[in-house]
């Protein structure tokens, strides 16, 4: 139990440490780079709350494709860090303001009357049975109807984005690999029989 | 269970002590004269043409955007081939309509030339 907790704080360490170099630092591609830090700290929290599933789907799902997405939202947005910090002194009534309430907010809802350890006690362990069977034996029986919904918003996502993004660009050039294959003789060479003519 | 994931565990350790390490012995050993000429932003030899916050191609993102919704397809395979034979038809034929449906929006992609690389 013992070696169990010495990595449960490592990670938390990692994982504090990196949240607030997200917040903190200027460059928002390192400020990206440590929320993939946080997610694996976090991953690794997971794994210690027995959550195998979670944690495999969070660096699967979240570092492996949501921040590769940031990374490029990230650079084209094209930044120019000293534009931004620009109006500080502007902003700062406005941005407090709605930060001292965000915080009001979070620690109402974060604080001890939902969240406390009394709310909350410890689960019982299940023993030996991998939770990602069981969260399978539920997904596909019992929360069929949400899991097609699932498959539905992933089809309106793919719709968006394709209309969102797409753009043809006509000067553009590039080769079709089908039509390569299908050329025949014919469409190239031409054949034609003709006199021979006489010599002069 | 978690004593599967002691070597993931070990090699997190070996990564993290191994890359520090050698980023450290060079920071420590390494000579430190610093001057204008060898701070200063070069390309090849001759004065920058530009700054290096480009902006990117929006289909980079477009890409990235279809990665993310192919993974998260990925995402709900794994729990769905572990149950495969205690949920029987039900829930094959369950996972073989969100299949499917997003089958349809890759057919839409490929026909709309989402994935031509022009």
């Amino acid at each position: 139990m013992a070696f169990e907790q010495i990595v449960f704080y490592a990670f938390s360490a990692v994982l504090v440490f990196s949240a607030g170099v997200v917040i903190t630092v200027r460059n928002p591609v390192h400020a990206a780079l440590f929320l993939v830090l946080c997610f694996f700290s976090t991953a690794g929290l997971w794994l210690l709350l027995r959550a195998e599933f979670l944690a495999i789907a969070l660096v699967l799902v979240y570092v492996g494709a949501v921040m590769v997405l940031f990374l490029f939202v990230v650079m084209m947005l094209d930044i120019n860090i000293a534009v931004v910090r620009q109006g500080f002194a502007r902003y700062l009534a406005v941005g407090g303001v709605v930060a001292i309430l965000l915080i009001a907010v979070m620690a109402m809802v974060v604080g001890g009357d939902y969240f406390g350890l009394e709310r909350t006690p410890v689960p019982e362990p299940i023993g030996e049975v991998s939770n990602t069977r069981l969260l399978g034996l539920q997904l596909y029986t019992d929360y069929v109807y949400p899991f097609e919904i699932a498959s539905v918003i992933l089809l309106v996502a793919i719709i968006a984005a394709i209309a969102l993004t797409l753009r043809r660009r006509p000067d553009s050039r590039y080769q079709e690999p089908g039509r390569q294959v299908e050329v025949r003789r014919g469409d190239r060479v031409r054949l034609v029989s003709m006199k021979s003519e006489e010599r002069r | 269970m978690l004593e599967n994931y002691l070597p993931i565990l070990i090699f997190i350790v070996v990564g993290v002590i191994v890359g520090g390490a050698m980023m450290a012995f060079g920071f420590i050993l390494g000579p430190h004269r610093p001057d204008t000429a060898k701070l200063s932003p070069y390309e090849c030899g001759f004065e920058a043409f530009e700054d290096s916050r480009m902006k990117f191609d929006v289909r980079f993102y477009l890409v990235a955007i279809l990665f993310i919704i192919f993974d998260l397809e990925i995402a709900f395979l794994f729990p769905w081939a572990i149950v495969l034979k205690d949920i029987g038809l039900f829930g094959f034929s369950a996972m073989m309509l969100f299949l499917g449906i997003l089958v349809i929006g890759f057919i839409y992609e490929w026909k709309k030339g989402a994935l031509q690389w022009e």
